[in-house]
């Protein structure tokens, strides 16, 4: 059931159009087609009046077969107008859900990962693919309709109005009264959800909580009380829904009862003035004909009403994120390339140096002015109660939170920028990808797979990682699926590995590396980067595993260092 | 297409769905009466101004008159009422329909349901079986409706004007089959050609979001995003293919309404001098054009059934994947009580395991094998083992929900010789990832010893090391939200842990509590959990991969690596 508090569907939200040019491109297209099966649904009204009249007025067959021709002419040609505008709408959706997609993942690109981790990335990568995909119904079914509520209702009541005065009023007082029941009975509808709205929540997840905790309410023995609980739930979903479902179904009920009392009226008005000869019988019944097709447009739409409403809430959450301005004060310094670029030569060798640098999360001083040094050819350990700051000093100089102070590498600044070759990470959650373990080994390097150095130092990679039994060849399933959070985490570390191997970068960095990991992975493990320490490069850990602190030569203890 | 091929289990699941006749029946007379009221109100509309144009006296034309305005209004109303009355009935049948379910999964959960690890699997599984309630509201009213509708119209005309009414019906019958059948094969070639595009698609956006630090970090996003705007553009070309074939049903029905009209019409004139049905032998041009419009009515009332189509695809797939879930058989590796169970009467409890194995339904090697394990009262014992060695699944096997070989016996006597539920309230289980349920932490505490008061629930939270905590939150009435969501790994370890004292197992296995814990706070509370736990009448198991010191375990048990595992 939809939240009571978005706001009201508008019917046509303008950022659709400013966003997706095939938006725009179909509600032109669609606009011609609307027009054209406008026309021809007059048109068969007029034959079809013809050819009645003809009957009625005693012709024979073969005086009225060219009507009848014309008349399956114009049946034709509705059906094929009738498809031509569902291929528009649907072709229109394919193409708008491809150009929103693409938006919002540049736009993803250019906040950074630290803004992403902060949205819930499931439900961002689930409205970039299945949300979107509700665009489909709101553009195959809402929005025709929607058009041709603008282009056929005007037109056919102009042609009724000019044909029957009396009926083509009647149609006009009519059809602005329904938008303003909908929208009063709309209100009410909110108010009664709103009052239900967090029984009904609760309700509706109350059989999910049962057959998820099942196992556990059996090893209470509780199995079979939910018996009753499932009953009563349900019960009262019953009730409430219905409770909802009384206000709401009124928006149609009023809808139905406009449209056909409006043809009452017309019928029973035409009627009335045929029998005093007010009126040709001729004219009647065309704006008998004409009078349903003026509401049928309006009725669609509001029978689609919910399409319209599922597609626009997932627009409206992409929206969310296009319109969302990057703050300045909050985003990675702007990129100068010059700085960025780091002098090759800086790359060679040093240690990497912290000073003064100071980090902020909103309005929270994370780190606090923290001078720090990590030495070329020895093992830093970075540990710390968590909270203190240890990731996010990561991230910080990985470039996705903003720092201020200076970093160094061998006396060489360095700053945040689109990529960072001296440094070579792995994070606390593995980030593996489809493909085989050698691919994520060598994520990153242009031509990874087939050349013998890129696969000597995969398997040099794995093995200092502590994963030297893992075959590089090992298919993966999305998201590293098919591997022990153990291996995973270690062919993360592998990656981390091979890029300080293959890049000559200078940083190694490695978050919680050995957490998953049993003694003998992480001794492995360990012993790999007492090597890459041992190559000169800058090996710092975080963790405090207590077979890691004793591997290190140095240990850093982030509170300490914190200037409250 | 209405492909009504379905397997049993199937059937059985759509079965449960569909309302009983009690409950049915009110909403399909509601649903017909006013579809019929729709076609009846075209046809007394244009018969009155037929009618009227012959200008007779008003008095004959009163009844009409009367018609329209009474089919018009009521067509609404009854329109309400059956939308009322079937989703009333719709939501009757879901609890008949979800306590089916649940009877059916209660006997093989969770081991026996299909890879029930996976927490969206079971979310689709309740998901589908609220789904399957368009099948009385979306497929059975709106097929009848339509249905009983147009063989009323087609029984109403050809009394009037026999071929026009044998025109109507051919006419019904094609759309409905041509539609049906374009549909149906344009949904199946979307499901073969769009729905593997789709699947890799949603993965690729999957992995780039999730992972836009690694990839930023690696400076591998623009391959990526290039990769990405491929498949897209693979998946943008098949939709713009498929596009061709979407609009042909409504096409087709659009046809044929039209062909309907032009057929009556054609076949009726000569009808006026020849005459007519049975009803109106003297066939008059009123009578003519009624049969002449009513077609186009019809035809509105009879759109239901292609919407009823696709609705019924829909349907058949929750169906189908409902029955995948929840077996219609008992998997072999799935224990059932012997049929005169014996009774566990002593306690303490001593557990003794030899050479015991265990399986997964469905999996050919054994999960575990060969466990040799004693544990007494006032044991803690620390099992260790590299990941896929099969702790979790002797986990199962020691509470009854995987059946084993070898022996598991429990005071002497055969686990498999006693009732489920009898060893299950000796040994208790604290999973890997403890459930918590959307209510109160008192609730979520409470249904492991409902007689329990509140100060022995707030000693038993102290014990646990969430004294402090609960404060903070509220004391017992605050909420831990939907699956636990405001509750972190290591408390909602500590309150599953506070529910297992309140039940005081005999024996008490504790399955890798720090699984889902910040690996900061994990030897803390594997300290608590070992501290909290021990008592001189309990045997405690705690399966950890976070190291416990010496003082707190009497014994180490490793188990030897079976699966494949580095």
């Amino acid at each position: 059931m939809r939240s009571p508090y978005t706001e009201a569907v508008r019917p046509l939200d303008p950022r659709l159009l400013r966003y997706a040019s095939a938006a725009r491109r179909f509600l032109a297209i669609g606009a011609l087609l609307g027009l054209a099966q406008t026309v021809v649904v007059i048109t068969f009204a007029w034959l079809l009046t013809r050819a009645i009249m003809l009957t009625v007025a005693g012709e024979r067959l073969s005086t009225i077969v060219p009507t009848l021709a014309a008349l399956a002419g114009v049946v034709v040609l509705r059906s094929v107008l009738i498809w031509l505008l569902e291929v528009a709408a649907n072709r229109g959706a394919a193409q708008v859900k491809s150009q929103l997609r693409a938006r919002v993942l540049a736009k993803l690109a250019e906040r950074g990962p630290d803004w992403v981790d902060s949205q819930q990335s499931a439900r961002l990568a689930t409205v970039v693919t299945t949300g979107l995909d509700a665009l489909d119904n709101y553009f195959a079914r809402y929005l025709p309709q929607l058009l041709l509520t603008a282009i056929a209702t005007p037109i056919l009541i102009a042609v009724m109005l000019w044909q029957d005065l009396p009926s083509g009023l009647t149609v006009i007082i009519v059809i602005p009264l329904i938008p303003v029941f909908m929208i009063l009975i709309g209100r009410v509808t909110q108010s009664v959800q709103q009052e239900q709205w967090q029984a009904l929540q609760r309700l509706s997840t109350g059989f999910l909580d049962v057959v998820g905790g099942l196992g556990t309410l059996k090893i209470y023995g509780r199995e079979c009380r939910q018996f009753d609980r499932i009953r009563s739930i349900t019960e009262q979903y019953r009730t409430r829904t219905m409770k909802v479902l009384r206000v709401s179904f009124l928006s149609g009920f009023v809808l139905e009862l406009a449209a056909s009392l409006s043809v009452a009226l017309i019928a029973v008005s035409i009627g009335l003035r045929l029998i005093d000869g007010a009126l040709l019988l001729g004219v009647g019944l065309f704006v008998l004909l004409l009078a349903p097709e003026a509401f049928l447009p309006v009725r669609q739409v509001g029978a689609q009403f919910h399409a319209a409403a599922d597609g626009l809430a997932a627009a409206e959450e992409l929206f969310a994120i296009l319109d969302d301005d990057i703050d300045t004060t909050d985003a990675p310094a702007p990129v100068d390339p010059a700085a960025a670029a780091v002098a090759p030569g800086g790359l060679g060798a040093g240690s990497l140096r912290l000073v003064g640098v100071s980090i902020r999360r909103g309005d929270t001083v994370v780190i606090d002015r923290l001078d720090a040094e990590f030495a070329a050819g020895e093992i830093s350990v970075l540990r710390g109660v968590s909270g203190v700051g240890k990731s996010t000093l990561v991230a910080a100089l990985l470039g996705f939170v903003p720092l201020t102070g200076e970093v160094t590498l061998g006396d060489v600044a360095v700053t945040a920028g689109p990529s960072r070759p001296w440094l070579a990470w792995a994070g606390q959650r593995p980030g593996l990808f489809r493909g085989t373990v050698a691919e994520n080994v060598a994520l990153g390097t242009v031509s990874a797979g087939q050349g013998t150095r890129t696969v000597n130092l995969v398997a040099q990679a794995l093995d200092w990682a502590g994963a030297a039994q893992l075959s590089p060849t090992t298919v993966l399933g999305v998201n590293g699926d098919g591997l022990s959070g153990g291996q995973a985490q270690r062919v993360a570390a592998a990656r981390a590995v091979y890029r300080a191997l293959a890049t000559e970068c200078q940083v190694v960095i490695l978050d919680e590396p050995s957490s998953a990991l049993d003694a003998d992975a992480e001794a492995g493990l360990l012993a790999g980067l007492r090597r890459l320490a041992d190559m000169g490069r800058v090996v710092i850990v975080v963790s405090h595993r207590p077979a890691v602190l004793a591997a290190a030569d140095h240990v850093i203890e982030l509170e300490k260092l914190i200037h409250v | 297409m209405f492909d009504l091929t379905l397997d049993p289990a199937a059937c059985d699941v759509l079965r449960l769905a569909q309302p009983r006749p009690r409950w049915f029946v009110p909403g399909l007379l509601a649903g017909v009466t006013s579809a019929v009221m729709a076609v009846a109100l075209l046809a007394c509309s244009a018969w009155l101004i037929t009618r009227a144009a012959e200008m007779p006296s008003l008095a004959y034309l009163g009844m009409a008159i009367v018609g329209v305005r009474a089919f018009a209004i009521f067509r609404s109303v009854f329109r309400y009422l059956e939308r009322l009355t079937s989703h009333d009935a719709a939501f009757r049948q879901l609890a008949e329909l979800r306590l089916g379910i649940f009877r059916r999964i209660v006997p093989v959960a969770p081991a026996g349901l299909a890879q029930t690890g996976r927490g969206d699997l079971l979310t689709r599984l309740v998901r589908d079986v609220d789904d399957l309630q368009d099948l009385p509201l979306r497929v059975v009213q709106p097929l009848l409706v339509a249905g009983i509708t147009a063989v009323l119209s087609v029984i109403g005309i050809w009394l009037i004007v026999p071929a026009a009414g044998l025109t109507l019906l051919v006419c019904l019958l094609l759309a409905g089959v041509l539609g049906t059948v374009f549909s149906g094969s344009v949904a199946a070639r979307a499901d073969r050609e769009l729905a593997p595009l789709r699947g890799t698609l949603a993965d690729e956006v999957l992995e780039i979001v999730e992972n836009l630090d690694v990839l930023t970090a690696f400076d591998a996003l623009r391959p990526r995003l290039a990769q990405l705007a491929r498949t897209d553009e693979r998946l943008r070309r098949a939709a713009l293919r498929r596009s061709v074939g979407v609009g042909v049903q409504s096409a087709v029905v659009a046809l044929f309404a039209g062909a309907a009209t032009l057929g009556t019409l054609y076949f009726g004139i000569p009808a006026l001098d020849g005459g007519g049905g049975p009803l109106s032998p003297d066939l008059l041009g009123p009578t003519l054009i009624v049969a002449v419009l009513v077609p186009m009515a019809v035809f509105e009332v009879f759109g239901m059934i292609l919407l009823a189509a696709s609705a019924w695809r829909q349907v058949r797939v929750s169906a189908r994947r409902v029955a995948e879930v929840v077996p219609a058989s008992r998997p072999a590796e799935i224990p059932v009580d012997v049929p005169n169970p014996q009774l566990l009467l002593a306690t303490p409890v001593v557990l003794e395991l030899t050479g015991l194995s265990a399986s997964w339904p469905g999996q050919t090697e054994p999960g575990v094998a060969g466990v040799t394990l004693r544990l007494a009262p006032g044991d803690r014992v620390h099992l260790a083992g590299p990941s896929g060695a099969g702790k979790t699944t002797l986990t199962q096997a020691l509470v009854r929900f995987l059946d084993y070989t070898g022996s598991y016996r429990l005071n002497g006597v055969e686990a498999r010789l006693l009732a489920q539920t009898e060893v299950r309230r000796v040994v208790g289980l604290c999973e890997q990832r403890p459930w918590l349920f959307d209510d109160s932490i008192r609730q979520n505490l409470l249904f492991a010893r409902d007689t329990a008061t509140d100060a022995e629930l707030l000693a038993v939270l102290a014990r646990v090391g969430l004294a402090e905590w609960v404060g903070e939150r509220g004391g017992l009435d605050a909420r831990v939200g939907e699956r636990g969501a405001l509750v972190s790994g290591g408390q909602a370890q500590r309150i599953a842990l506070a529910r297992a004292l309140l039940a005081d197992f005999p024996v008490l296995v504790v399955d890798e509590p720090t699984a889902n814990v910040d690996s900061a706070q994990a030897d803390a509370l594997v300290r608590d959990i070992l501290s909290a736990a021990t008592d001189a009448h309990r045997a405690v198991l705690l399966i950890s991969h976070t190291p416990v010191p010496d003082e707190l375990v009497t014994a180490r048990v490793t188990l030897s690596t079976r699966a494949q595992s580095m």
